[in-house]
């Protein structure tokens, strides 16, 4: 299924870009790292891999980003990967086949959990499956694989940790709402699917968390959701050998100095009985609780550094989960802040691949959220206007069709009273975009205002069909470039890390 | 290719013991050469220690919470800092109320809210929920953000209602996507 890889040219004028960049942001620092990777980059046998993905981040969330910290001309870390590559998402009906088969059903907007099935497991499966194919069977995770082979394993978000993304390594369920601490037969049986509720025993109505505490599929488990888990747990993490930071048991959250403190081979820690907290309030908050959640780029920092001593090679997978959550809500400034937080873990990620040379950093998304959109400075979308542009075709043949927007049409004031992270922020009904100032505009111009140049927008609050972006960097990086299936994702860190073949 | 692993998934669902829905459709031929590893014993799907869950369960708290007539008491849950109530009553032998999640602003995926009904003395007498459950596979998402808000109504089973004078309710199941 996979397409040639191609894209060489437009690497060559990002870098020549870069080169150009002189003084904003990164820009310049990255340009050199191209040929620091032409050097020996790709050339050495593949130990470990490190695979990072923002949820939800499509390519206008990273353009985006991009365009607010470090201006037009400046790069996200992950813009300097030297391969680049995109994915398309679709998943597949409820009791569909696999592509090819005479009953494949495509659903083409994914959620988390497919999309994680589909690179974890290698199939296409329901939207709410975990670790099990669109008919319900069980399918072993790459995380499993890498466990079995004697790999080190790792896994991080700043998720709930038995949320979608890091569950579908390490869990199989029917459905994803089936996280703990405690059964729930509507959140675990799936009885359309499997004809009837299956017995609690059986592994796909295991609460996650459960699965989790038990299975040792991950040696180090980073995140969220202390909530899901219990005394039990807690017991039979210990008994793994785990180094529990914080307690279940009482449902002491982790710090990130306990964090710090610890050298175990595994290690449990999670900072927050909930999702992580975003970067923006514990900025603004030092004194606060949260304050002391690490960062992703302090998880990542941390895990690659208890995982890299073992023999064999590592697996880690790290997940910058509320870029997605933050989009749901169409909140596009703690949005931006997350996809740079993100970042940062992928500049931990980068960093230690260039050190080491022997290891494959990936960098891609799950799928898009929320149809996030860079509009030009001043202009208005269909949502804003007093009528929407009806679709209308001359019907001519030749395909010369009446313009869909006849005329210059005008922008409602009630359904567009102004940036939404302004003035109108508070106005449900408001569809205006919310603008930013950029590392490109003059002083004083502030963000929410008319001034600022970077114009956003978002389509609904839900996530969207488009293909994602993937980046890489490292020894086998070139397998991403081009047009691939996130299944495909399966078959190419399976392949380098000789789990599968 | 995929078929290849599907048939693999199946052998390895057969060697667990776990009961297979539907084994139509597959391709038993072939299998995937593996390097290093046994797909067949790589996932891992049993726990050995682990209590399967007893359906009948009642959440922690509600068999000792002893609410004064004419009350209805809140007996603490694991995601009790992620939401708010408002408007819990007990009248004409329901109990309902609001439950608004602050912790998310995402698709509502799990939501059980556990009612108990004691009578003057504060026994426990029975227990019956309201359950939110969004099933993905039909969903039709509905324009704009997701709404935070779940109203909910239990009601006490008729055959207890001249002796139910008090309730507790708690959340032991709260999901978002
Ligand atoms: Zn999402």
């Amino acid at each position: 299924m996979r397409m040639p890889a191609r894209g060489t040219t437009a690497l060559l004028t990002l870098a020549l870009a870069a080169s150009l960049a002189g003084t904003a942001g990164i820009a310049g620092a990255e340009s050199s790292r191209h040929g620091d990777q032409a050097d020996h980059g790709k050339n050495g046998k593949i130990k470990n891999v490190i695979y990072l993905l923002g949820d939800g981040m499509g390519r206008t969330h990273v353009t985006a980003a991009r365009t607010r910290y470090y201006g037009a001309d400046g790069h996200l870390v992950m813009e300097s990967l030297p391969a680049v590559g995109q994915v398309s998402t679709y998943a597949v009906q409820q009791g569909s086949g696999q592509p090819g088969s005479s009953d494949f059903a495509p659903n083409y907007v994914t959620d988390s959990a497919s999309a994680a099935t589909a690179w974890s497991s290698g199939v296409k499966t329901y939207n709410a499956a975990l670790g099990v194919d669109a008919k319900g069977n069980v399918v072993p995770t790459l995380m499993e694989y890498a466990k079995q082979a004697g790999l080190r394993t790792g896994n991080v978000s700043t998720a709930e940790i038995t949320d979608a993304t890091p569950a579908g390594q390490m869990s199989h369920v029917l459905l994803r709402g089936c996280q703990g601490p405690t059964y729930s037969a509507s959140a675990c049986q799936n009885p359309t699917l499997t004809g009837g509720a299956l017995p609690t025993s059986d592994v796909r109505v295991t609460p996650v968390a459960d699965q989790i505490a038990r299975n040792g599929t991950a040696d180090v488990i980073l995140g969220g959701g202390l909530s899901r888990f219990d005394a039990a747990d807690e017991s039979a993490l210990e008994a793994q050998g785990y180094d529990v930071l914080g307690s279940p048991a009482t449902q002491t959250v982790a710090t990130k100095t306990d964090l710090a403190g610890t050298s175990a081979p595994k290690v449990f820690g999670l900072f927050n009985k909930g999702n992580l907290t975003i970067e923006k309030y514990k900025r603004e908050n030092p004194s606060s609780v949260q304050a002391q959640e690490p960062t992703v780029a302090d998880m990542t920092a941390k895990a690659i550094s208890l995982l890299s001593s073992g023999k064999k090679g590592f697996y880690l997978q790290v997940e910058g989960a509320l870029i997605d959550k933050r989009s749901h809500a169409n909140d596009a400034a703690q949005t931006l802040e997350e996809i740079k937080a993100f970042d940062e873990a992928v500049r931990v990620a980068r960093d230690f691949a260039r050190r080491d040379g022997h290891t494959l950093v990936i960098v891609t998304a799950d799928h898009e959220c929320a149809g996030f959109n860079i509009i030009e400075k001043g202009t208005f979308t269909n949502a804003e206007a007093t009528t929407p542009p009806a679709n209308t075709d001359g019907g001519n043949t030749a395909n010369n069709s009446t313009p869909s927007r006849p005329s210059g049409g005008a922008k409602d004031p009630v359904r567009s009273t102004g940036p939404v992270n302004g003035s109108g922020a508070g106005d449900p009904k408001n569809f205006a975009p919310a603008t930013f100032r950029t590392a490109d505009d003059p002083a004083g111009v502030v963000d929410g205002s008319p001034d600022a140049s970077l114009w956003l927008t978002y389509l609904s609050g839900n996530h969207t069909g488009a293909d994602v972006p993937v980046f890489a960097y490292g020894p086998g990086s070139d397998e991403l470039e081009g047009s691939i299936d996130n299944t495909d994702l399966f078959d190419i860190v399976g392949g380098a890390l000789g789990l599968t073949d | 290719m995929r078929s290849i692993l599907l048939a693999l998934a199946l052998a390895l669902v057969a060697g667990a013991g776990v009961a297979c829905s539907d084994r139509s459709g597959t391709d038993d031929s072939g299998t995937r050469p593996v390097a290093a590893v046994d797909p067949l014993t790589a996932a891992k799907t049993s726990f050995p220690g682990l209590e399967p869950a007893r359906p009948g369960d009642l959440p922690l708290g509600l068999d000792t919470a002893s609410p004064a007539p004419g009350t209805v008491a809140v007996v603490p849950g694991p995601f009790d800092d992620r939401f708010v109530l408002r408007g819990v009553r007990l009248a004409d032998g329901v109990v309902s109320g609001r439950l608004t999640v602050t912790s998310d602003v995402s698709d509502l995926l799990e939501l059980e809210v556990v009612a108990g009904f004691y009578d003057a003395d504060g026994r426990l007498l029975t227990t019956a929920k309201a359950v939110h459950h969004l099933d993905e596979a039909v969903a039709s998402h509905e324009e704009g953000p997701p709404d935070e808000t779940a109203p909910f109504r239990i009601a006490v089973p008729r055959r207890l209602l001249d002796r139910v004078a008090s309730a507790a309710i708690t959340v032991p199941v709260l999901v978002n996507e």
